[in-house]
Order: structure tokens, then sequence, then C-alpha cells
């Protein structure tokens, strides 16, 4: 009743499904020459200005997410479904037909796949050719006729199912794609080296995700091969939860991590605008550790309840490189004074510089003698990190793609009859086949069981 | 002897080859077959050889990887994997007649990948991204797929040349007349087609299964993923309308050109967009 409905019909062509391909098709071909638009860029363009950041991967979105390709996507899978559903009566029917009678006009026109035999009962080649097609075919069927009987075999039943494997596998990874389209979640996260964050920008809009786990980078490192090209990536990370770190591991393009059910990728990294110096002091010879100080930290001294601010630190100060400003404020004093790296260097070049320039000395705030070992910049690493139910949907559905196309290019279905007759005093035999494809190869094979029983008559 | 000069000969090799396929072409003499076979074997081989010390190279260097990891890389694989599936074709169907039209196809390959100038030869470390298992994987079968879809292109393009001859269709006369039955080229297409489709499907998948693990997604709308569809879904109409449709010959022919134009631009007019494929951009 319902297929004799029109609309039945419409979507169960195969017209529909190949012009659906092909506007598909357009589609796709109108969306790569769109502009596109970037929403790397866009991301970027929120960040802090002077913060260079630098992207591996951009994601677009555009017609791909337009409701015209969601509606030819509808529709194709509509007529896929129905087209399936139509064709699975056909298909059972073909599973489960009698091949006797054989098709009409199997023998006809095969004089070279008959052969003749004088010396033998019909018994006998009966057995023959029985035991030969067991033996090639793992079983086959007998039919009596008039004068003798037909026997009949088949090979590589299952490659009629090939085709519906493959267009399940295309509805599977169609509903993986809906199911991560609905339940998944695509965000970012930006963290300073050293920083704690737990809450993350969606990709997609402007919302933010809660987590209910803190992520810590605590150091990125980023290497290059001699000629200046990129060869690492690698951000160190702490998962955190409840307070605890409960999970350490080193985050790389390609070694994803996992933590919470969120993959975690590196995405990307940047400098943060502000630098650090690598402060260390002398108290009465002996070298204290090096703090990694920037503008606006602070930092307690040994002796006398001192404590440092830092007021300034300079990449390059008046030309004379990396130096900072401190404040430090203990009790009895209150003094500001520069530090330089290249202290030694400038002494050489100007041998007054601390008696007309005082605020230079780093040994203002005695006995404590300062000075800088290095800049360093802070790093930020950019983080992506991933939710997505739909995807075991999408891999089972490729490997059933994969099982589909093998099923339907490398194997056929085949089917092989072989009659045999008394014709007066000889008993003839012929062998016919048909195969739903490679009919070329089918012709090699029947040759070769006539080669067969030929062989064994003969013995 | 490096294998940039190795591949310098097979260049010149396979051109030498295609002369000889045409000389047996036009002179129907087999002897000439012979010895352009002979010449593709020994191309291929040489090849290989080369192709296996830009290996080792790489690892001298301290930058080693599988030498497919750049344009230049990935040209010189395709004319491999073109002339490797042709010499199967040739061997299987016992017939010297497409080496004529899919010979010069490897031939252009290798002479654009060393005279071009915006492709560079040297060998270069792999960048973060590229530094992954499935990278070897992915091209092998997207290649393989190229390769298979090159020669559907060349039986397509002997089929319309041979349509638009004089004479009877069964039997021509002049130069259509030496070129294969319809039947044949038909059957040639299609299977080239089948294997391409299979290679390029796979192809497909295992550069989504890295995505997965590079990109944190397996499908991005990246155009080279869009463009692969597309050729993806030129060929599935091809065969869709031949199983059901019962197209055949020259319909056949046509959308091999058309499919084969599309898996061109997703190898290389992709570059031009942008995208995140962008290792082969020069």
């Amino acid at each position: 009743m319902l297929k004799n409905n029109s609309l039945w019909s419409f979507f169960s062509s195969v017209k529909l499904t190949i012009t659906l391909l092909a506007l598909i098709v357009l589609v796709f071909i109108a969306a790569t020459f769109l502009p596109v638009h970037d929403v790397a860029q866009t991301f970027a363009d929120q960040l802090s200005p002077g913060s260079a950041k630098i992207f591996f991967f951009s994601h677009w979105s555009d017609l791909y997410h337009s409701l015209l390709f969601y509606f030819l996507m509808a529709l194709l899978s509509l007529n896929l479904i129905i087209c399936s559903i139509n064709r699975l009566p056909a298909l059972w029917r073909q599973y489960q037909a009698s091949p006797f009678p054989e098709p009409a006009g199997t023998f006809d026109d095969l004089p070279q796949n008959r052969i003749i035999s004088e010396d033998k009962t019909i018994i006998k080649i009966k057995s023959i050719v029985e035991s030969r097609l067991k033996q090639n075919y793992g079983s086959c069927k007998e039919a009596a006729t008039e004068r003798g009987s037909v026997f009949y075999a088949q090979r590589g039943c299952f490659s009629l199912s090939g085709v519906y494997i493959i267009h399940l596998s295309v509805l599977m990874m169609i509903a993986g794609a809906i199911i991560g389209s609905i339940f998944g979640l695509d965000a970012d996260i930006t963290i300073k080296e050293g920083e704690t964050v737990n809450v993350a920008n969606l990709t997609k809009g402007n919302g933010i995700q809660q987590l209910d786990f803190s992520v810590r980078c605590d150091k990125f490192i980023v290497e290059f091969y001699e000629d200046g090209t990129p060869k690492t990536y690698r951000s160190d990370l702490s998962f955190i939860k409840n307070g605890q770190v409960e999970k350490q591991g080193a985050l790389l393009v390609n070694h994803p991590l996992t933590f919470d059910k969120f993959r975690f990728y590196q995405s990307s990294y940047g400098v943060a605008p502000e630098i650090k110096v690598i402060v260390t002091y002398k108290n009465a010879g002996k070298k204290s550790g090096s703090m990694a100080l920037a503008a606006g930290d602070t930092f307690d001294l040994p002796e006398g309840a001192a404590r440092g601010f830092v007021m300034r630190v300079e990449e390059n100060m008046m030309q004379w490189g990396p130096a900072v400003k401190l404040r430090i404020i203990s009790p009895k004093k209150d003094i500001q004074f520069w530090v330089f790296q290249q202290l030694d260097k400038l002494l050489a070049m100007k041998p007054n510089l601390l008696i007309e320039a005082p605020m230079f000395n780093p040994s203002l705030f005695a006995p404590f003698v300062f000075s800088v070992d290095g800049v360093e910049q802070t790093y930020y690493t950019g983080l992506h990190l991933v939710r997505d139910p739909g995807v075991s949907f999408v891999a089972l559905g490729g490997l059933l793609m994969i099982a589909g196309m093998i099923i339907v290019f490398f194997m056929s279905y085949q089917q092989f009859w072989v009659r045999i007759e008394q014709e007066g005093p000889k008993i003839s035999i012929s062998i016919a086949g048909r195969s739903n494809r490679n009919n070329q190869q089918m012709k090699k094979k029947i040759d070769y069981l006539r080669g067969q029983i030929n062989q064994e008559l003969e013995a | 002897m490096n294998h940039t000069m190795i591949l310098s000969w097979v260049t010149f090799i396979y051109f030498a080859s295609f002369v000889l396929y045409l000389l047996r072409l036009i002179t129907g003499k087999e002897l000439w077959g012979r010895a352009a076979s002979f010449l593709v074997w020994a191309g291929l081989i040489a090849q290989t050889i080369a192709l296996l010390f830009r290996w080792k190279t790489s690892y001298s260097l301290g930058i080693g990887h599988v030498p497919l990891a750049n344009l230049y890389e990935s040209m010189v694989f395709f004319a491999w994997a073109i002339i490797l599936i042709y010499l199967i074709i040739e061997w299987r169907i016992k017939s010297k007649i497409i080496g004529v039209f899919v010979v010069p196809m490897a031939f252009l390959a290798m002479a654009y990948a060393s005279i071009s100038p915006d492709i560079n030869n040297r060998i270069e470390p792999l960048i973060p991204a590229l530094q992954s298992n499935w990278l070897t994987i992915h091209v092998v079968t997207c290649f393989m797929g190229y390769a298979a879809f090159a020669i559907a292109f060349g039986c397509g393009l002997i089929y319309l040349l041979k349509s638009m001859g004089k004479g009877n269709a069964e039997n021509p006369a002049g130069f259509p007349g030496k070129l294969p039955a319809p039947a044949t080229l038909d059957a040639l297409i299609y299977q080239s087609i089948a294997l391409g489709f299979v290679f390029l499907t796979i192809g497909i998948m295992t550069g989504s299964v890295w995505a997965h693990y590079a990109w944190g997604s397996y499908w991005s709308w990246d155009p080279k993923e869009t463009w692969s569809l597309i050729a993806w879904l030129i060929y599935a109409i091809m065969l869709h309308s031949r199983y059901v449709r019962g197209w055949r010959g020259k319909r056949m022919a046509i959308l091999a050109l058309i499919g084969f134009v599309c898996v061109l631009f997703t190898y290389l007019g992709v570059n031009y967009l942008p995208g995140l494929h962008s290792y082969l951009r020069a």
C-alpha cells in the first residue's frame, strides 16, 4: 500500500540519488571558492594586542553548516533508507530463490562446455560431479530432470549484501556526525606557563564551558630545526581535580591527551606581552637561586624582613640591554635602583657611571648585590579540547564501508549449474554459470571446472 | 650517484619508452612494444631504488622520514604509482596499447617535479603536524588512488579518440583502428575506477583518523578534504549510474575525464586556496 505512494517512489529512485549527489558536489565547489569566515582569525583578534599568536590549524564554518546543505543531506539519508527498504525484499528473494529449474537459456550455446562420456554410467558420473562441486564450493544441490539431473552450487552469496553494507555505513557516519554536533563540544583554552585554568572558550559562538577540573601548564617548549623549521611544540600539563594532580603528561601535536572524557590537542602557542628577567643576588659572597620576575612581582629577602618589588622590566633599557627596576622596602630603608644585565660592559665603557647615576648601582641595598642573568619569554599554550561521542559511530561506519567495498568490488556471487543427461548410449555433461559481476572471470572459472571434471572422468 | 641523478634518468627513460610505445602504435611492430615495456620496467626499478636512496639520505641528514612529505616527493611517488599500476595492467591484459597514453603522464609528473621553479627537491625536516605514522599510509593510499584514476583518464581519452574515428564502429580504419576495442576500454575504465575508488576511500579514511589525532576533528571541511570528497562523489555517481542505470562507453569515458580533473584539483589546485593541508604549498 505504502509502496504505491508516489512520494515513496520518488524517494526510492536512483535518479534522485544521482541528482542529490550532483547538487552536493555543486554546494562543495561553491563552498571552497566562497570567501571563508575564519574563526581562528576572530579568535586571534580577541587576544590582547602585542601577544603574538601562531595558529597551526584553523576551523572553518560556512556553507557546510547551512540549512541548504542540511536539507540535501536529510534528503540523501531518506533516499538511502527508502532505497534500501525497497530493495530488501528482492535481496531476500534472491537469497531464498530455488536454483531449480535453472534460468531459461542457461544451457544454450555452450558447445565448448559440454563433455560427452561414453564409457561411464550416469550414477558414476553424478557422484564424480557431486563430490567435485562439494569440494570446490562447500555444498551442492541436485534436481532430477527427464533424462538425468542438474546439480547446483554457489559461492559468495553474501556479496549481494555488499551494497547494503556500504549504504548502512554512510548512514552510520551521518548519524555519528549528527550525534557529534548535538552532544559534542569543541573549546579552546589559552594557558600561560605556570597558570591554572578551569574555563574553556567554546569554539563556536562566544560561550564558555566550566570544567570539572583544572589544567595547569607547567612548561611550554618550542624547538626548531637548524633551518628554522619548527620541530616540536610541547606543553607539559597537569590535570587537577579536587585539589589533587590526577594526571600529568606531555602534550604534543599528533599526540593528544585524554582526561575526563575530553581530548586535549596542542593547537597553537604564543608569547606573552610581558617579559621576565632572571634575577639573582649575592649575600656575603653567597649566590642565591634564580628568580624569574615580571613587572608587578614581589619577592622576600632572607634578612631584615625586607621585601622586593619589581617596578619595571625592560628588554633593552636605553639601548644598554635588559634591565630591571627594583624597589626594596625594609623597616629601615625604602630604595629603588636599576639592575643591568651587562653592567660590567657598561662600566668598562663609562667608568663613572655609578657616580653619575647612583640609581644604576645594583648593590644599593647592602649587603645584597643584585644581578640580571638573562631575559625569559613567557609562553602561552593554546589547547583545543574536544568531546565527541559521535566518533565511535563514524569509525564503525568507516570500517563497515571498507568491508562493504571489498565485498562489492572484489567478491562476486557465482552460481554454477551442471546438467548430466543420458543421450542415447552417451552421457552429456553441460556446465554453465553466471555471476553478478565480472563475467570474464566467470568464464575462466567454468573452464576450470570443466577441466577438473574432465580429468576426473578420465582417471 | 645520488638519487636526484637517478630520478633525472628515470624521467628520460619514461619519455623514451613513451616514444617507443608510439613507434609500436604507428609501425605495428611488436619489437618496439617489447623494448618499451623493458624500458618502463627498468625505469620503475631505478625509481624505486632512487626513492629508497632518498629515504636513507634523509636519515643520514638526521631528519629521517619517508620520502612522501612535500610536493616534490609526492609528485615522484605519483609517477611511481602510475607506472606500477600500468605495468600490472599491461601484464594482466597482455596488451601494450594504453602505454602510449599512460606512460607520458608519469613522464609529465616527473618532469614537472624537476623543472617547475615552484617545487624544491631538497629533503626537508618534518614539521610537528606531519610527525605521525599515519603519514605513510595516508599518502600511499591517496596516491595509489590518484594513479588508478590517471589510468582511467588515459583509457577514457583513448575511448573518446576512438569514437571520433571514421569508418564503422566495430573496425574503424586508420589510427583509431589500432586502438583497443571499446568493450576492453570500457572494462579497463571501470576496473581502474573501482580500484581507485577503494584506494581513495581508504585514503580519505586514514586521513580522517590522522586528523582525529592531529587536529582534534575527523573532518574539518578543509578545501582539500572537501575536494577529495567531491572527487569521491563524482566516482560514486559514476559507479551508481553504471550499476543501476547501465551507463557504459562514452558517458563513462567523459565521467572518467571529469573525475580526474577533480582529482588533479584536489592534488594541486587546492594548494592555492587557504586551508590546513598547506604542506604542499611551494
